[in-house]
């Protein structure tokens, strides 16, 4: 008989900037064989093209936390996995900084890759959290999350 | 009698546009919808998520003593 599956989620906000590569090195390996890893970085150029110097960014204390364990827990049984690595920063982003990282374990590549691409696109519509860019022209609330463009089109069969 | 309350808050835009970000008002005896209360406060913009106690609810939940309503802009994380 399979041992029940279990999830193990390591999930938590950061209100100062994080290395991902030191957090990814501690968390990798272990018994799964897949592993999707994803850093999202600040951009140097703002929403209208403006130079940026910062972003600052809000969340909702409490909700946030509960938004990202639901989606966590939602998307990897969806999908099927068993480890998520998230870390969010808030507050004060410089540009390059880490402001997400995202890692998450399977048994298989498309339980992986489909988990992290899934959850990190649902963070971006449902979990409480607003950027606002400062620059030398002044601040503005971003509007709206960019979609999700591959660059490529679909993937033709082999 | 403790007189019935509602916890409200605005985030990021909405709370600079408005001015505020926390309070706290009464709950008269009447059914109260989370959109009417929207309305009540005069948030006129048409974009706007309601979380009720930290979960996100359609605009006609009743509202109930105690409960911590939140109105969301458009969210911008990741």
């Amino acid at each position: 008989m399979q041992p029940p599956s279990r999830l193990d989620l390591d999930l938590a906000l950061c209100d100062r900037p994080f290395a991902p590569y030191p957090l990814l090195a501690q968390w990798s390996g272990g018994d799964w064989a897949a592993e999707a890893h994803f850093i999202g970085r600040m951009r140097g150029v703002g929403e209208r093209g403006q130079d940026l110097q910062a972003l600052e960014v809000e969340h909702y204390p409490g909700m946030t936390e509960r938004m990202l364990e639901a989606l966590a827990r939602e998307e990897a049984a969806r999908c099927g996995a068993r480890r998520i690595l998230l870390r969010h920063c808030v507050g004060q982003v410089a540009p390059g900084e880490a402001i997400v990282l995202l890692a998450v374990a399977a048994e298989r590549r498309g339980q992986a890759i489909e988990t992290c691409r899934r959850l990190l696109e649902r963070l971006k519509h449902d979990a409480p959290f607003w950027k606002k860019e400062v620059g030398p022209a002044g601040q503005h609330w971003v509007r709206t999350n960019s979609g999700y463009e591959p660059s490529s089109g679909p993937l033709a069969p082999l | 009698m403790v007189e019935p309350l509602l916890t409200l808050r605005l985030f990021a835009s909405l709370r600079e546009e408005q001015g505020w970000s926390e309070r706290t008002v009464p709950l008269g005896p009447a059914p109260l919808t989370a959109a009417a209360l929207q309305q009540q406060l005069g948030l006129t913009r048409r974009d706007l998520r309601i979380a009720v106690n930290q979960r996100f609810v359609a605009a006609d939940q009743l509202l109930r003593a105690g409960d911590e309503v939140a109105f969301l802009p458009p969210i911008t994380g990741g």
